[in-house]
């Protein structure tokens, strides 16, 4: 995109490489950090261990719950984003192929979810789930989760729908298909990858939440990721090889997911969902 | 027109139901909620009692004003220098990705890394490799021979802040890099060729060319980002505590909110009421904001 000589190149490349390790660094000594001995840490802190042992990642998987708190934030990021992608989509159809009296003052309705954090509105939501008896269930993450995503989903499908032709869905109502079957097999095939993108803003976003489970969840058996570490922290503060093998258990997934789909989260990203 | 009618005319409404029904009762009743309740004292249970301005009073002028406006401070602080640290970097980085060097799709991969991770993670993490005697960042400087600059990072009232801020912004960056490289890429080369054509230097077209017209983005991320920094909660959790600490240097206002409404302060002062009324000082601050964000989006459709 920009002309330069080799100078400018070196200078370039030089920023780059520079800030990657500003960001791989801090991960690596996580991930050597959890083959060493708290010993080992503290005492010689720039050396590989002497033995690569995977004993505190046992040793953590099995003090910590990890595999109940993994299956917890699986099933809860399924559900909800699952959920989500529905829910929004057929609003998102809704909205930007039928014109209707309120359409405009519903779609700003929606629109407005984009920016009130749903954090301000914690105690009613609480209060809610509460009443609902709710407490201390998945099922409350899974409905804050999915309402918490309508509004961006919403916004987004919406404009991707606009940018379908309109023939197509015209000659499929002729053919007397039904609305629902119209979106059903014309449009979300269509959809795919808006729907990638929604996906991907939406893992991130309920994958790594923290703070309704910190309201929601006190029973360990409920707990996802982000709690559990927490929980684990606090119980384990001076065994550093344990908390290093608990960061590793928790990131490392998460950080070969995306690799291998970060075509799809950048994509995302530089289509310009953001603008 | 018959019942019927109208229900064949607009049946297709039923498709929003669900998502209008989830959005209202779940996000749009418990914000008009949260503002009734900010006028009620009420610790949870039993029987609400209506206060009128009290707890307003308490949070603005009264016991808990001190607090209030030190969070509050911290909240502001946080938006400047996260802004000042993101913006330009950002820029910095996002340039240097389209300017076509190879391997640019590695870069773009290795620098979104640390958005994937939850936040109290790397708050976490970071608390570990910040630890004054044991922590990675202390024996690097000990060992360069920067033993002065070795502190106490989270453990110091004036390093504490600025500290988690950076933190934050390590985290982030990568969005905003991908964020701005989208506008960048976006912008339309033949008017870069025209440019050049003119007798532009590469200087001058980044900064009379590329610049300009990344003012839209730029404004989008710092309108996000208001609304952002005044609902940081996870990290300071995360690395001080419910308290903010050392000596509430890092409090801020969703600690305070957390601490009011759901514990951590003794029985007197938990309160649902009070907690309202501290979330709803917050949303009255996000709120032109938001506002202001809404109409940007919504004019940028209208054009097109």
């Amino acid at each position: 995109m920009f002309r330069l000589n080799t100078l400018q190149k070196t200078v370039i490349l030089t920023i780059l490489i520079i800030w990657a390790l500003v960001n791989l660094f801090p991960l690596g000594v996580m991930v050597v950090s959890g083959f060493k001995t708290t010993r080992e840490i503290f005492l010689s802190p720039f050396s590989f261990p002497a033995h690569w042992s995977f004993k505190s990642y046992k040793e953590a998987w099995s003090v910590a719950n990890f595999s109940t708190y993994f299956k917890n934030s699986i099933i809860v990021t399924i559900v909800s984003i699952t959920a989500t992608l529905f829910i929004a989509s057929m609003a998102a159809y809704v909205l930007a192929r039928f014109e209707f009296p309120g359409r405009r003052a519903l779609y700003l309705f929606i629109l407005a979810g984009l920016v009130l954090p749903v954090r301000l509105a914690i105690i009613p939501i609480f209060l809610l789930i509460r009443k609902l008896g709710l407490s201390n269930t998945l099922v409350s993450l899974y409905i804050v989760y999915t309402a918490g995503g309508i509004s961006f989903s919403t916004f987004l499908l919406t404009n991707f729908f606009k940018s379908i032709p309109m023939d197509i869905e015209d000659a499929a109502r002729i053919d007397g298909a039904s609305y629902f079957r119209v979106y059903w097999q014309i449009h979300l095939p269509l959809l795919r990858p808006a729907l990638a993108t929604v996906t991907v803003f939406n893992f991130i976003r309920v994958w790594n939440d923290f703070f309704f489970p910190l309201i929601f969840i006190n029973d360990n058996t409920k707990k996802t990721i982000p709690l559990g570490i927490q929980n684990f922290f606090g119980e384990y503060s001076i065994q550093w090889d344990l908390l290093f093998a608990g960061l590793n258990i928790a990131v490392i997934p998460i950080i070969i997911f995306f690799i291998i789909l970060s075509k799809q989260f950048i994509g995302g990203l530089t289509e310009g969902a953001i603008k | 027109m018959t019942a019927r009618k109208l229900f064949n005319k607009y049946n297709y409404l039923i498709l929003i139901i669900p998502a209008l029904l989830l959005y209202t009762l779940f996000i749009a009743y418990p914000f008009i909620s949260s503002l009734f309740l900010s006028f009620f004292k009420w610790p949870g249970i039993g029987p609400k009692l209506f206060v009128g301005l009290d707890n307003y009073k308490n949070v603005l002028t009264g016991y808990m004003s001190r607090e209030f406006f030190r969070a509050l401070g911290h909240n502001f602080y946080f938006l400047f220098l996260n802004w000042t640290l993101s913006i330009v970097p950002g820029i910095i980085l996002a340039l240097s990705l389209a300017a076509g060097i190879r391997g640019s799709d590695f870069f773009k991969t290795i620098f979104f890394i640390p958005n994937t991770l939850s936040i109290v993670i790397v708050g976490f993490l970071w608390a570990l490799l910040l630890n004054p005697q044991w922590g990675m960042i202390n024996q690097v400087l000990k060992a360069v021979g920067l033993d002065v600059l070795a502190k106490a990072w989270l453990g110091d009232t004036k390093l504490a802040l600025p500290t988690i801020i950076v933190i934050t912004g390590w985290r982030g960056m990568g969005f905003y890099v991908l964020t701005f490289l989208a506008a960048v890429v976006g912008i339309d080369h033949s008017m870069l060729e025209a440019g050049r054509i003119d007798g532009a230097s590469e200087n001058q077209i980044i900064f009379k060319l590329v610049l300009p017209q990344m003012v839209p983005i730029i404004t989008t991320v710092t309108i996000l980002k208001i609304i952002w920094s005044f609902n940081i909660f996870d990290i300071v959790f995360a690395m001080e505590g419910t308290q903010g600490g050392p000596a509430g240097s890092t409090d801020v206002l969703g600690t305070l909110f957390y601490r009011i409404a759901f514990g951590g302060l003794g029985s007197s002062q938990v309160g649902m009421g009070l907690g309202a009324t501290v979330v709803t000082l917050i949303f009255l601050i996000v709120f032109p904001v938001s506002v202001l964000y809404i109409y940007i989006i919504e004019r940028r459709e209208l054009r097109g």
